[in-house]
C-alpha cells in the first residue's frame, strides 16, 4: 500500500484520539492490527500493538495532560516490524516495531500539546469580545482539520524513518524470539504495576490479581 | 417535545461526538460545548439575534468534563435553555457539573471500562483468537457501554435539566468503578498467568523463571512509582533495545 494512503490511515487514528468520537479505534491493540492486516501481515500487528497496550495500560487522557498517543505510532511501529521482519525476522521486526512505537508515542504526545497550543489561537475568547457563531464553527473544525493533518504528517515521518531503520539497523538484532520477548515483557511488568496502584493498589488488589494469574496459568497448562 | 426539538436535541447528540475538537488550555472544551449546543440554540433563538449571540457567548466560556459524559450537561443545558431559566443559573449550573462529570468519566471509563475491556481482548487473543476477531470483540464490547453511557448521559440531562445531580447519585458510579477495577486486575492477572504459560512452552523453564522473577519486581516497583512506570519503562526498554542495537553492531 501506498505512503499516502498509509498516511492517510493515520490522519484518521489520530482524530479518533481526542477529536471525533474516540471509539477506541486508535488504541495500539486496534490500530496495530488494522496496520498488520493492511501490509500483510496481521498476527505481527497483534503482537506489537498488544504489546504496546500493555506498556499504556496505566496512561488515562486526563484533563489536560501529557500521554503517549497510540493510533499513528502504532501503524508506524507496525510497518517498522514488517519491514524489518523481511529483511531479519520476526525478533527484530518486533524490537525495532516497539521502539519506533515508543519514540513515535512521544513524539505524537509533543504533537497534541502543540496543537493544543494552537486551537487555543483559533478558538475565540468570551472574556475578551463578542463570540459568533461563524468563528465557533470555523475554529472547531480548523481543529478537527489540523488533527488529521498532524497524524497524516506524523504518520508519514514515521513510516519513511522506520522502513529506513528497519532495512539499515534490522541486521544487528542480536537476540531470537525468547530473549526479545522476554525482555519486553519484564519492562511491561513496570506499566501493569502502575496500574494495580491505580486500581486501587496490591493491598486492596491483590487477591484478584493471583486468583486470575493462577486461574488462567493452571487453565492454560490443562487445555 | 415537538418534531424540530427532537431534531435539535438529534444533532447536539450527534455533535458532542465532535466535543473535544477544538480543545486547548484556555477553554478546554467550551468551543466545543458552544459547537454542540448551536442547533438548540438556533432553534431557541431564531427571531432574536441578541439573545442568540448572548447564549453563544455564555456556552463557549471554560468548561471541561469528561468526554462520554458532557453529553449530560450538554442536555441538561439544553433543557435548561428550553425552560429559560436565566443566564446566571445557567452558568453556576455548568460550573458545578463539570468537576464531578469529569472524575466520574475518568474513573468509570478511562481507569474502569477502557483497560478491562482491553484486557479481555488481549486474554482471548492470548487464547488463540486470531487477530481481527479479537479486535472486532474489543471493538464491540468497548462501544456498547461507550454508546450506551453517552446515550444514557444526554437523555438524563435533558430530562432531569438542572437536578442532574439526582440520577447521577442514584447510579452510583464510583460503584460500578469500582467493580471493573476489581475485574480489571482480575484480568490483568490471567494475562500475566496465559504470557507465563506461553513463555515456558517457547523459552523453556530458565528463561520464564528469570522473566518472571523480573516481572515480579516491575510489578512491585510499579505499585510504588504509580503514573511514572509506563515512562521509565519506555525509556528503559528503549535504551535496552538501542544498546543491544550497538552491540550487535560491535559485535
Amino acid at each position: 500500500m501506498s505512503l499516502a494512503l498509509l498516511a492517510l490511515l493515520g490522519g484518521l487514528l489520530a482524530l479518533d484520539g481526542t477529536s471525533v468520537g474516540q471509539v477506541m479505534v486508535s488504541r495500539p491493540l486496534v490500530a496495530g492490527v488494522l496496520a498488520g492486516w493492511v501490509l500483510g501481515d496481521p498476527f505481527l500487528g497483534l503482537l506489537i500493538g498488544g504489546i504496546l497496550e500493555i506498556y499504556f495500560i496505566s496512561v488515562f487522557p486526563v484533563g489536560g495532560s501529557e500521554f503517549p498517543e497510540g493510533g499513528p505510532p502504532a501503524l508506524v511501529a507496525v510497518a517498522t516490524g514488517v519491514a524489518a521482519m523481511e529483511t531479519a525476522g520476526m525478533a527484530a521486526g518486533i524490537a525495532l516495531g516497539v521502539l519506533v512505537g515508543f519514540v513515535w508515542s512521544r513524539l505524537g504526545s509533543g504533537s497534541v500539546q502543540v496543537l493544543r497550543q494552537l486551537n487555543g489561537r483559533l478558538a475565540p475568547d468570551p472574556s475578551q469580545g463578542e463570540v459568533s457563531r461563524n468563528r465557533i464553527v470555523w475554529a472547531h473544525l480548523a481543529g478537527v482539520g489540523a488533527d488529521f493533518a498532524r497524524g497524516a504528517l506524523l504518520s508519514a515521518a514515521g513510516l519513511v524513518f522506520g522502513t529506513w531503520l528497519a532495512r539499515t539497523l534490522g541486521d544487528l538484532w542480536p537476540l531470537g524470539m525468547p530473549g526479545t520477548l522476554g525482555i519486553l515483557l519484564v519492562g511491561a511488568s513496570l506499566p501493569a504495576g502502575a496500574f494495580v496502584r491505580s486500581m486501587g493498589g496490591w493491598r486492596r488488589r491483590a487477591a484478584f490479581f493471583i486468583t486470575g494469574a493462577l486461574g488462567f496459568l493452571v487453565g492454560s497448562a490443562l487445555l | 417535545m415537538s418534531g424540530p426539538g427532537r431534531r435539535s436535541h438529534l444533532a447536539v447528540f450527534a455533535r458532542s461526538f465532535l466535543i473535544q475538537g477544538s480543545w486547548n488550555f484556555r477553554t478546554m472544551l467550551g468551543g466545543g460545548f458552544a459547537f454542540a449546543m448551536l442547533p438548540v440554540l438556533k432553534r431557541l433563538f431564531r427571531d432574536d439575534p441578541e439573545g442568540f449571540r448572548a447564549a453563544l457567548q455564555r456556552h463557549a466560556e471554560h468548561f471541561n468534563a469528561h468526554p462520554y459524559m458532557a453529553g449530560a450537561a450538554l442536555g441538561a443545558a439544553c433543557a435548561m435553555e428550553e425552560e429559560g431559566r436565566s443566564p446566571e443559573e445557567i452558568a453556576r449550573f455548568k460550573r458545578a457539573v463539570r468537576g464531578p462529570l469529569g472524575g466520574l468519566g475518568d474513573a468509570l471509563v478511562w481507569a474502569g471500562w477502557r483497560p478491562l475491556t482491553v484486557l479481555a481482548a488481549l486474554v482471548l487473543a492470548l487464547s488463540g483468537v486470531s487477530p481481527l476477531v479479537t479486535v472486532l470483540f474489543f471493538l464491540v464490547l468497548y462501544n456498547g457501554g461507550h454508546l450506551a453511557l453517552r446515550i444514557w448521559c444526554f437523555l438524563v440531562g435533558l430530562q432531569t435539566g438542572s437536578q442532574l445531580g439526582d440520577p447521577l447519585r442514584r447510579a452510583a458510579l464510583p460503584l460500578q468503578a469500582d467493580r471493573l477495577a476489581r475485574v480489571g486486575v482480575f484480568l490483568l492477572g490471567g494475562l500475566v498467568g496465559l504470557v507465563a504459560h506461553e513463555m515456558w512452552v517457547l523459552a523453556g523453564w530458565a528463561l520464564t523463571v528469570l522473566c518472571g522473577t523480573g516481572a515480579i519486581w516491575g510489578l512491585w516497583l510499579g505499585g510504588l512509582v504509580g503514573q511514572r512506570g509506563w515512562k521509565w519503562s519506555i525509556w528503559g526498554i528503549s535504551i535496552t533495545i538501542t544498546s543491544l542495537l550497538v552491540f550487535g553492531w560491535i559485535g
